[in-house]
């Protein structure tokens, strides 16, 4: 098939890839309470409030999703070196990069929760077992996705019948690049619904939430004592979907506009090596455009929400 | 040029870059999740590491078929410049429609780009909530400076030190985290951007990461010098 | 990430079984050991090696729960990364070092020159004139983590590659992409153990126990490849050896810190509600 028609192809499969990869990396980072939110978590016994939620505290999201990633990364490339076909390959990486997670999941919740003896705070075996298989299960999908994107991305050139596309990257480079980047996106953007909105839901809507509420975290649910489970079926209704769609539209940016350079510099479809600068050129260009159009579309929403919401009421 | 100084040079370029980006990028760190403090909600390094990877990869495909260090390196700036910008629009949407808050500054009582007043649309007892415009821009200009920086030292290693595409891309990885955690140690995790008064503080972070970026680099002419790959 | 506050001076109580040395010399024993394998290199087989590996992190992760003990003011896994990111540049000095003079042991001059450089960054960040961050000990610490990173990773790149030989590291530990995997898997095992224990009731034996945990499945995985791609003189019986040894050391560990956790928690139960202490 014609090359561009199939560079094309495969990078909306990418984007399509990415967007489920950093919408589980939320979900998972919401089953397990990881990173920022976590910090009230880890508060609230110290204030008086005992909790059944998992406190899982593997430093920030960009590390911990770099050493899954990586681990898939690795062990998916020593399969492929040795001929296993990239549909077993793939999973069983992720799998043992799963594996890993789980442990430093345990460990983790378990270290904290001792640590806070004086505290009263008790480990509840039944909150430790029962969300190991969400963790996991949620961290599969991201994982899984990442491995992919690393898988095509590596091998973009030899799927699409020029080889020299191939990135120059090896494909467990490419795993940590891409770990590293949607473990920063998933807490930058998905922490705030789970912190802001369902940490704190009993609080008033519509406000920042007030250093003194700290610590005071909603411990009760719709039905019972909330534990990560009811989080997370809360957060995949907005926060899970925005972050996802977060790093679908970054990986379509970046690769539709390098793509659209070397198509308007006529580095395709016979790798002239003259036009590399022209391409290079045309990329850069669609780019400041690009995030020119997000500035104005950030003016435009503090605006209105200026606008709309007015001044803070009440005191 | 002499490869010596071409690659010290380049690696104290990027350093300072990196450093100069950490400081203008709008970190709240974990207030910023509770809507407590303004800023994305993530730590410092991380979010600059995060962009500056992101800007790599972009600047790698682009080193395959371009020579011009100036091109390969607008490329990464770009590539983390849209990364920022997507980040902190989408994590507006979060904060305006999920969970009602109007972002507005803490530290200063008018936007200085926009002249859009900022005290009346606070939450009192927190220290500003959201992006406002001011830190938007700030965060673009930072995470441009810091993908430029990043793909600049990439390119040093790639062609000056004759290091493999993988091996220049971790060493400069390495250096480049380097400095930003110094530069993150010398604002004390959270910033808002160039109005926030912990700004002024720049001057002693670029100092410290320009001497250790030039051992760095030295370092690195060394490592490359005596495993035979300058010529 | 949560910031660690200023911890007041806790007393030392004696270790009960005087497993864990104090930190001076626990950082005295770990460098020798590391140093003594790195000099005998290549012709050791990769367990060896491998306990090195598991002495150099012991190390780290000390050197980061000293210094992060007064509160960095970002959080614990930054010193982390920063130790390990001082460490791939050390390493790569290291290796080519050894090359050059064509002694393994001339790799430690890559270690010390990181060590050095580790120091300077501390004293810079202490002192006033520059970011003056006022946390006693921060230079011993730098300068000390610049030396665990650095032997981690050169003995790890000896694990994969096989021999310190410039070209043949590059070409199988470095350009393959597996030092992406050594660089964070080591940043986990210095800085993951106390990020881990954090708290007031935060015991040192039992956070040491998570750090050899985690080396143990370090070399667990670094087997794994190594089955894969036999490249050292040993060939495969080193990659399947590597393997049993890093499973049963996380193994025993693991099982030891779950049990240690247990026994000193506020209290283990199958299930219950909660309470709001005033």
């Amino acid at each position: 098939m014609e090359p561009i028609a199939m560079l094309f192809a495969w990078m909306l499969l990418i984007v399509f890839l990415a967007l489920i990869a950093c919408m589980f990396e939320d979900l998972e980072s919401d089953t397990g309470s990881q990173s920022n939110p976590n910090s009230q978590v880890q508060l609230a016994p110290q204030v008086g409030q005992v909790h059944r939620f998992f406190n899982k505290a593997i430093s920030g999201e960009a590390p911990s999703y770099a050493m899954y990633c990586t681990i898939a990364g690795v062990i998916a490339w020593v399969l492929l070196s040795k001929g296993v076909h990239p549909i077993m390959a793939i999973p069983v990486g992720a799998m043992v990069g799963e594996v890993v997670h789980v442990i430093f999941a345990t460990t983790a919740h378990l270290g904290r929760t001792t640590a806070q003896k004086r505290f009263e705070q008790p480990i509840y075996l039944d909150v430790l077992y029962g969300h190991l298989l969400p963790i996991a299960t949620h961290g599969f999908m991201a994982t899984l996705c990442i491995t992919a994107i690393a898988y095509i991305q590596s091998n973009l050139g030899t799927l699409s019948g020029l080889p020299e596309l191939n990135h120059p990257f090896a494909l467990p480079m490419l795993a940590f690049i891409w770990g590293i980047t949607v473990g920063a996106i998933g807490s930058s953007t998905g922490d705030i619904h789970y912190g802001t909105e369902r940490e704190f839901q009993d609080r008033p809507f519509g406000e920042g939430k007030r250093v003194v509420y700290h610590g005071k975290i909603t411990r009760y649910a719709e039905c019972g004592i909330r534990t990560q489970k009811d989080i997370v079926g809360f957060c995949v209704k907005y926060g899970g979907p925005c972050t996802g769609l977060t790093f679908g539209l970054i990986i379509l940016f970046e690769n539709w506009r390098t793509l659209v350079g070397m198509i308007a510099g006529n580095y395709l479809p016979d790798l002239q090596a003259t036009a590399g600068n022209m391409t290079a050129i045309i990329g850069i260009v669609l780019g400041l455009m690009i995030g020119i159009a997000l500035t104005v579309g950030n003016v435009v929403i503090v605006r209105w929400a200026r606008k709309r919401y007015g001044p803070f009421v009440g005191e | 040029m002499d490869p010596v100084l071409l690659i010290i040079v380049c690696v104290i370029i990027g350093g300072v870059l990196a450093s100069l980006g950490v400081h203008l990028l709008p970190v709240g760190g974990a207030p910023a999740a509770m809507g407590t403090a303004t800023g994305i909600a993530t730590g410092t390094v991380m979010l600059m590491f995060g962009a500056a990877m992101c800007g790599l990869f972009t600047a790698s495909t682009v080193a395959t078929f371009s020579n011009s260090i100036l091109l390969v390196s607008l490329s990464g700036a770009v590539g983390s410049w849209i990364m920022m910008g997507v980040t902190m629009l989408m994590a507006n949407i979060i904060y305006v429609f999920g969970t009602g808050i109007v972002p507005v500054s803490g530290r200063i009582d008018v936007d200085p780009i926009t002249k859009e007043s900022q005290k009346e649309y606070k939450t009192p007892q927190c220290d500003g909530h959201g992006v406002p415009n001011v830190s938007y821009i700030s965060g673009m200009v930072g995470a441009l400076l810091g993908g430029f920086g990043g793909a600049f030292m990439y390119f040093a290693l790639l062609n000056y030190a004759n290091f493999e595409p993988t091996t220049a891309g971790m060493a400069a990885m390495g250096i480049f985290v380097a400095n930003a955690i110094i530069a993150a140690y010398n604002i004390g995790g959270t910033i808002e951007g160039f109005h926030d008064p912990k700004f002024k503080r720049l001057p002693k972070a670029l100092i410290t990461c320009f001497v250790i970026s030039l051992f760095c680099g030295v370092l690195v002419w060394l490592a490359a010098n005596l495993g035979g790959l300058i010529k | 990430m949560t910031v660690t506050p200023a911890v007041e001076e806790e007393e030392e109580k004696k270790p009960t079984e005087g497993f864990p040395p104090d930190e001076t010399r626990l950082g005295i024993i770990s460098a020798v050991i590391a140093v003594i394998i790195t000099i005998l290199l290549p012709v050791l087989p990769a367990v060896i090696k491998a306990v090195g590996v598991i002495f150099a992190l012991l190390w780290g992760a000390d050197s980061v729960r000293k210094t992060s003990k007064y509160g960095l003011g970002t959080g614990v896994p930054s010193i982390g990364v920063l130790a390990m990111g001082y460490g791939i540049v050390g390493a790569i000095l290291g290796t080519a070092f050894a090359s050059k003079t064509g002694y393994a042991a001339g790799a430690l001059g890559g270690v010390l020159i990181m060590g050095g450089v580790g120091y300077l960054s501390g004293v810079m960040s202490n002192s006033e004139k520059f970011i003056g961050m006022k946390i006693p000990g921060l230079e011993r610490g730098m300068m000390e983590l610049g030396l665990a990173g650095s032997l981690a990773m050169l003995l790890q790149f000896s694990i994969v590659a096989g021999s310190l030989n410039f070209d043949v590291v590059m070409d199988k530990a470095i350009s393959t992409g597996i030092i992406a995997l050594l660089f964070i898997l080591s940043c986990m095992a210095m800085f993951h153990p106390y990020n881990a224990c954090l708290g007031p009731d935060e015991r040192r034996p039992r956070t040491l126990m998570v750090s050899v945990e985690i080396s143990g499945l370090l070399c667990a995985i670094l087997g794994i490849i190594l089955v894969v791609t036999a490249g050292s003189m040993w060939g495969v019986a080193d990659g399947v050896s590597l393997v049993i040894f890093g499973a049963l050391v996380w193994l025993v560990f693991y099982v030891k810190f779950v049990k240690a956790a247990m026994r000193e928690a506020y209290s283990v139960v199958g299930t219950g509600l909660i309470k709001t202490i005033e």
